[in-house]
């Protein structure tokens, strides 16, 4: 109690208290866990590294604020794995692992899910559904929200859109996690 | 007055003469801040008609969802929130240390170069170039440009206080020194240190800066205006120096344990999650001490609140971080958050903190620094009044609905044979009173920036102005009015 009396009067004792405080919780919540959770770091077996088509895609992705709108994470809820939602055309989705993300920087994990998870969705649809779906949405789901990105498949004879696709198709593909390997390409 | 007894505490003003030149970069730092909440929250207005209307504004590069919604969060959060505090801490820190700002020069740069910042960042945005993390998506030289920014801030700031000529440090003085640390290393971890990492690690620092930027800048900011601003407009004491003091020490250590809370049941250990969840449920104690003291403050003179709009603005937006830092730790909780996470009741939840309570306390802060830097009276306290209604009802209609809409979305994302698109389809009322609550929000910053604006070049002798005189300025202690 003295001390804390000490530090309405001495801002120096303020400054050392409250950066003291701080350092605890940060250094416990950030640097321990980079360095003890190893599979934070370990990339899951089989991982590739993005070649430079899908690089690119993935600045796309990011450029174009995808990630705002879509999760890439399975979370450990049954209802996150259902057929409907992560997991399609009958086989559930696995929940996604840190080694998964390692290879990923910066990561698109995502806070908000105005679209669906997209974690697993590499090889759901073939390319000629994905531009039809960039030119606009709602020509194959109606109500939808995303908007038209036009552009990616216009410009520059469509490289743009090639690109973003190539990443797409990454996406959950670490694993091979379906059964009859019914990939889409 | 400098004694450190259990005496009655009022925030202290200086008794001395105003010079040339004094206050310049509060008032020049407030009046571009208010410029940059009209701004962003026009751009928060676009937004939310293109989840009615997709296409609208659709088919140009530069004004898809992706590339507005960073330039509305990054222009409320730092055009608008971070830089009208700073511009108020110009005019208080003063103030409570009984001396002038340590320098008006200091001061001027970081007005103009944070608004260099921030007005270049509107191109980057737009232009696509992010480093898609959230709250950090500004180019890394905008980044050194906001970490200048807030180092010249800090040593003016401390400047002033090491300079002061009461010894006791009044509890505001605690917040703002304790933000200023706090900021400058989330700040630093957010935008820098994640560079050094990938994958999981990245996205806990990522969380980490996203959460504690919340909690640990403009938390602390806006709870240090209050504390200056309740017991200045109701003249009388604090309620309580201990409440003041468990509040502050708790939410010092307490806060940055949290960030991991936006990552439960997400791919990352369950430990980090649980301790997440434990010190978010622990962020009631800083929370309620803080209210608690607010509200004993005002007791018994609540009369004035229905009269005054500058109390109506710091008493619902003490209501609205009450309820915030409610719901803070139950989202936090593993059964509730496996409904809310990711939908739109978060949207909900981060507007009413960042709108609901730390805004109304800016807004409060500018409608009692700007009359007494200008000493006029405010220009039209009935305009005052309705901008805070426009606030208030497009606020409080903001909040409920996201939070009804999102809430039972998260229920039906939880039934897997609903279709993920019906659960699009299903929000549309909701966003459709978003849109309501929010033109009702930009109406009211449109009249708060008028209000303020015309306070600043009205011509007092016409005369038409219809608030009340500053009364207790520079000259008279406020101790005077116990
Ligand atoms: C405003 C929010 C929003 C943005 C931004 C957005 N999307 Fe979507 N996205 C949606 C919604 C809503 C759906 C569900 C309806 C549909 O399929 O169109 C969706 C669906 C999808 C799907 C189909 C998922 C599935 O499992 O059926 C893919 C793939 C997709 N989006 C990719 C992208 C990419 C790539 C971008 C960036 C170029 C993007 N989205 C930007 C909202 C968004």
């Amino acid at each position: 109690m003295n001390l804390l009396k000490k530090t309405d009067h001495n801002a120096m004792y303020l400054f050392a208290g409250v950066l003291g405080m701080f350092l605890i919780g940060g250094v416990m919540t950030t640097i321990v866990p980079a360095l003890t959770e190893k599979s934070w770091r370990q990339e899951t077996k089989g991982t590739r590294p993005y070649t430079a088509a899908q690089k690119r895609g993935k600045a796309i992705y990011k450029r174009e604020g995808c990630w705002y709108c879509h999760t890439q994470q399975v979370r450990t809820l049954e209802a996150d794995r259902a057929t409907t939602r992560s997991g399609w055309r009958g086989v559930k989705a696995p929940i996604s692992t840190p080694g998964e993300y390692v290879r990923d920087k910066p990561h698109m994990l995502g806070t908000r899910r105005i679209g669906p998870d997209l974690a697993r969705v590499g090889g759901k649809y073939d390319r000629s559904w994905h531009r039809t779906h960039f030119m606009n949405p709602r020509h194959l789901v109606p109500g939808s929200v995303m908007p038209p990105f036009p552009w990616l498949v216009k410009r520059d004879g469509g490289k743009e859109f090639e690109d973003l696709v190539e990443y797409i198709q990454t996406l959950g593909r670490t694993i091979n996690w379906r059964p009859d390997n019914d990939y889409e390409r | 007055m400098t004694s450190s007894k259990k005496t009655k505490e009022t925030p202290q003003e200086p008794a001395g003469t105003s010079e040339r030149g004094q206050d310049l970069s509060a008032k020049a730092f407030i009046i571009s801040s208010i410029w940059w909440f009209v701004i962003s929250t026009s751009v928060g207005l676009l937004l939310a008609i293109k989840f009615l209307w997709p296409e609208f504004m659709g088919n140009t590069p530069e004004f898809t969802f992706g590339r507005m919604r960073p330039l509305h969060v990054n222009g409320v959060l730092f055009g608008w929130l971070l830089a009208v505090d700073m511009g108020l801490l110009y005019y208080v820190i003063p103030r409570l240390c009984g001396n002038r700002l340590y320098s008006e020069k200091l001061g001027m740069f970081t007005v103009i170069a944070f608004n260099l910042v921030i007005t270049a960042a509107v191109f980057t945005t737009l232009g696509g170039v992010t480093q898609g993390l959230e709250y950090a998506e500004l180019p890394w030289f905008l980044d050194i440009g906001v970490t200048v920014v807030w180092v010249v801030f800090g040593i003016n700031i401390f400047g002033t206080i090491l300079t002061r000529k009461h010894e006791k440090m009044y509890v505001a003085i605690w917040y703002t020194m304790g933000a200023i640390v706090w900021t400058t290393f989330v700040y630093t971890a957010g935008n820098f240190g994640t560079e050094l990492f990938t994958g999981v690690n990245q996205a806990n620092l990522n969380w980490f800066y996203v959460h504690n930027a919340v909690g640990l800048i403009f938390t602390p900011l806006g709870v240090a205006l209050a504390y200056y601003l309740i017991p200045k407009q109701t003249q009388a004491p604090l309620y309580s120096h201990k409440l003041s003091m468990i509040g502050f020490w708790t939410i010092s250590f307490i806060y940055v344990w949290t960030g991991a809370h936006h990552m439960i049941h997400g791919p990352i250990s369950q430990w980090l999650q649980t301790v997440a969840i434990i010190f978010s449920a622990m962020l009631i104690i800083p929370v309620w001490t803080v209210i608690v003291n607010f509200f004993g403050t005002v007791s018994g003179k609540w009369d004035l609140v229905r009269r005054d709009p500058i109390l109506k603005y710091l008493m619902t937006g003490t209501t609205f971080y009450l309820l915030t830092c409610f719901q803070g730790p139950m989202q936090a909780l593993r059964s509730v958050n496996a409904i809310t996470s990711k939908t739109d009741w978060v949207v909900g939840h981060a507007h009413m903190a960042v709108f609901g309570a730390f805004s109304f306390f800016a807004v409060a802060g500018c409608l009692y620094a700007v009359p007494r830097m200008v000493k006029k009276p405010l220009y039209s306290q009935a305009l005052a009044n309705s901008a805070f209604w426009f606030m208030f009802s497009g606020g409080l209609i903001y909040f409920v609905l996201l939070w009804i809409g999102g809430f039972i979305q998260g229920l039906q994302w939880n039934d897997p044979s609903i279709p993920f698109i019906d659960t699009v389809k299903f929000m549309a009322p909701f966003w459709w009173s978003r849109l309501a609550g929010g033109t009702l929000i930009f109406t009211g910053a449109v009249l708060f920036l008028y209000n303020i604006s015309r306070t600043f070049t009205y011509d007092p002798a016409s005369a038409t102005a219809t608030g009340p005189t500053p009364t207790e300025g520079d000259t008279k202690p406020a101790k005077a009015a116990v």
